[in-house]
């Protein structure tokens, strides 16, 4: 048990609304007897898809190797250069140096996101890709990112790792770019009960070659078509995934009130997360940016609200992003969000007594 | 009479047991990594008898990453052989390098003769497979490796209790790979892998690399993967390990009366050899066939599920055509691929069963 009256996370207590419906799902696949790339993989893929308003699915082990997959098929050669956003989790810039590619950063805009602006002065003759990410549930400025990507023939792949449901002009993250990738670790908004991640496409034959790469390249039992591994989405965790879709709209209707609810409560203390135009953000986590935020934190910490930073350090001062030759100077509005930004609980089973201590927990503080 | 090749619905025909653990894990809330994945890593380890075990996610991503853990780099070649489960190869492209690959004997493993011919200065790594739950003749490998200073990975995959002379599997090459996939010996509900070495150095690069480089929640030492065993698959996995060494000595009898069985028709079929010291687990029963392909239809048509693994040898899939290599480069290999037939001989047949297999064979080659 946590010793946070108000943890970052419920993962257990969430599990416990749906506990029944879980087991069964894994029951049914024990009484298949298919562990393996099997019916509820298929049956996920089709929903999934359906609920991302894209053409095709294909469940990928996890969010890293769905990005890694993707930017293999388009056959990056040493050299060339992927462009994405500093300030996300470690794996968007790594799979791009794993499917051979060099990460190239460009700076974010006031939303958090890859800023369209800057987007331009990055590309190079060897850009071949552009991967915005729609950090924390937030989509990015896709309209503008596309309009730039068609000029310069590039391929866009949504990191849409946080924000399955999000959507901008009505319009669902995961069906705007050549492809995207999602995440289903524990921590996301629609979760697996351990990894996993998908892809979703308009492309018939992207998601052709995924089904391939995913499965050491082989065309059936016999027939091995090309070099490749194991990056399959477990069937079980499939079945399962398929019992929290049916929730999802639900759950993130209610993290979405109260994240409206913590904008009110905490907009005289601190910068709180509004909605742009058009965005409809699902908030997988709720930041805000503070003054004296490393102050703010250890308080909270200190009076029972686990509270983080979604992330410390961004990646291109990170020792493995050395030979990147980067430095702090080179990205300033992400230099500005690292110092200020900080992450508060939400999930749909934080009830309005722990949200309220945590508002008066920040009021407090800066009395 | 029917002769399943999969007996997955009859060894979880009672689950009560392992639901009572998975409701402990969703209880938990302990879905990556954690105590229940470091758990079974102990558990495993101290069954192989080695210092470290680190969970992956699959027996794939066990290679790829025992591969790089030794030392193999882009421009490296990594010797193996061409009959082996696609993974074996996919893994050394993976990771870099180039797959070298060697004829295998008799026995289906590795033709330990044939090694020495096909080291370079680029060799980084000798990654000798127990292919089918055989293990190869590890202590010739080892000298060979040793004189040339290359490290052994051993491609353990389908090998869990294999033993030499009373020494697992697993415990011969310097880092080595198992995979826990559903017809495993000791398999998962899904795709598991394991990687174990006595290593310190090795094993602290696993824990790094397979978890995207982190080496706390804000520190970024290198660029990882995502390669992480399931806590739902430890569950599983931490259970069947408590029944493994009965599952492996139920299929070695059903070997011992199936080569009992096949006595007399030497000239169509026939068990390779099994010299003495060598605890074979069977993952695959593989026997030598004349008319291979009409036997498997033969017996198919009769209710056994004889499968072939595998038709086509790895030299010459279409993945492998830059490769440079041609039909006659293995040909022992070559042969087997027209021969070699798996009949089902798992934990669960029964002797009624083998002795039913047994007689469609004779009527086969009557």
């Amino acid at each position: 048990m946590s010793s946070y009256t108000v943890p970052y996370s419920a993962l257990a207590t969430e599990a416990a609304l749906v506990k029944t419906e879980l087991m069964r799902a894994v029951e049914n696949v024990l009484d298949s007897g298919r562990y393996i790339l099997g019916p509820e993989v298929a049956a996920f893929e089709r929903e999934f898809a359906e609920y991302c308003q894209a053409k095709f699915a294909a469940g990928i082990s996890n969010g890293t190797s769905a990005l890694h997959l993707v930017l293999r098929g388009i056959g990056l050669d040493e050299g060339d250069e992927v462009i994405t956003v500093p300030n996300s989790f470690v794996a968007s810039a790594s799979s791009i140096a794993l499917a051979g590619a060099k990460p190239v950063f460009v700076d974010i805009g006031d939303d958090g996101n890859m800023d369209p602006q800057k987007l331009e002065d990055a590309i190079s003759d060897r850009t071949r890709a552009i991967v915005p990410v729609h950090l924390t549930g937030r989509p990015a400025k896709m309209k503008d990112i596309l309009e730039i990507a068609r000029r310069r023939d590039l391929f866009v792949l949504e990191d849409a790792a946080q924000a399955v449901g999000a959507s901008l002009d009505g319009k669902r993250v995961g069906s705007w770019g050549h492809a995207a990738c999602f995440s289903l670790h524990p921590l996301k908004n629609l979760h697996a009960f351990g990894d996993g991640g998908m892809v979703t496409t308009q492309d018939p034959d992207l998601v052709a070659g995924l089904a391939k790469a995913r499965n050491h390249g082989l065309a059936n039992r016999e027939q091995c078509d090309f070099w490749s591994f194991n990056s399959r989405l477990d069937e079980m965790q499939a079945a399962m995934l398929r019992v929290q879709l049916r929730h999802l709209d639900a759950w993130t209707e209610t993290r979405r009130r109260l994240a409206l609810r913590y904008n009110d409560l905490l907009r005289p203390y601190v910068e709180v997360p509004d909605e742009g135009p058009g965005e409809h953000c699902v908030f997988q986590t709720y930041v805000v940016k503070a003054e004296r935020r490393d102050e703010l934190k250890q308080y909270l910490i200190e009076h029972g609200v686990e509270a983080l930073i979604h992330y410390a350090t961004p990646i291109h001062l990170q020792p493995a992003a050395k030979d990147l030759g980067y430095s702090a100077a080179d990205f300033p509005m992400t230099m500005r969000h690292v110092g200020k930004i900080l992450s508060l609980p939400l999930y749909p089973t934080l009830t309005h007594a722990q949200q309220d201590r945590v508002v008066e927990l920040v009021a407090s503080f800066y009395q | 009479m029917q002769v399943k090749y999969s007996y997955l619905d009859q060894q979880f025909a009672e689950v009560e047991a392992y639901f009572e653990d998975l409701r402990k894990l969703v209880s938990s809330g302990e879905f990556t990594l954690g105590p229940f994945v470091e758990a079974f890593e102990n558990k495993f380890a101290a069954y192989i008898g080695v210092k470290h075990a680190i969970g992956t996610n699959t027996g794939t991503g066990a290679l790829i990453l025992s591969l790089k853990a030794v030392g193999v780099r882009p421009g490296s070649e990594v010797i193996t052989v061409a009959n082996t489960f696609i993974a074996t190869v996919g893994a050394i492209v993976a990771a870099g390098a180039r797959p070298v690959f060697v004829d295998c004997d008799e026995r289906y493993q590795i033709d330990v003769t044939k090694i020495e011919a096909a080291i370079s200065p680029k060799t980084a790594a000798i990654l000798p497979v127990h292919w089918a739950g055989c293990p190869p003749e590890m202590d010739k490998v080892l000298e060979i490796a040793g004189r040339h200073g290359i490290p052994v990975v051993e491609d353990a995959c389908p090998a869990v209790g294999a033993k030499i002379n009373g020494r697992f599997a697993g415990t011969f090459g310097k880092v080595n790979a198992f995979s826990m996939h559903p017809l495993k010996p000791l398999n998962v509900w899904g795709d598991g892998g394991i990687i174990v070495t006595d290593d310190d150095k090795a094993a602290e690069f696993l824990r790094l690399y397979r978890n995207h480089g982190l080496l706390d929640r804000d520190h970024v030492e290198i660029w990882g993967v995502n390669d992480r065993l399931q806590p739902f698959q430890a569950v599983v996995g931490s259970r069947v390990l408590d029944t493994v060494e009965g599952l492996v000595e139920a299929r070695i009898r059903n070997a011992r009366i199936f080569d009992e069985g096949l006595k007399g028709l030497e000239s169509c079929i026939r068990p390779p050899r099994r010299p003495a010291g060598y605890r074979e687990v069977y993952q695959l029963y593989l026997v030598t066939a004349s008319r291979r392909d009409e036997l498997v239809e033969f017996l198919v048509g009769r209710g056994v599920e004889a499968k072939v693994h595998y038709p086509i040898p790895i030299h010459l899939q279409n993945a492998a055509r830059n490769l440079g290599y041609k039909r006659g480069d293995f040909p022992v290999c070559e042969r087997q691929a027209d021969e070699v037939v798996t009949l089902p001989a798992h934990q669960h047949i029964t002797e009624e069963q083998i002795g039913y297999t047994v007689s469609v064979i004779r009527e086969f080659y009557r």
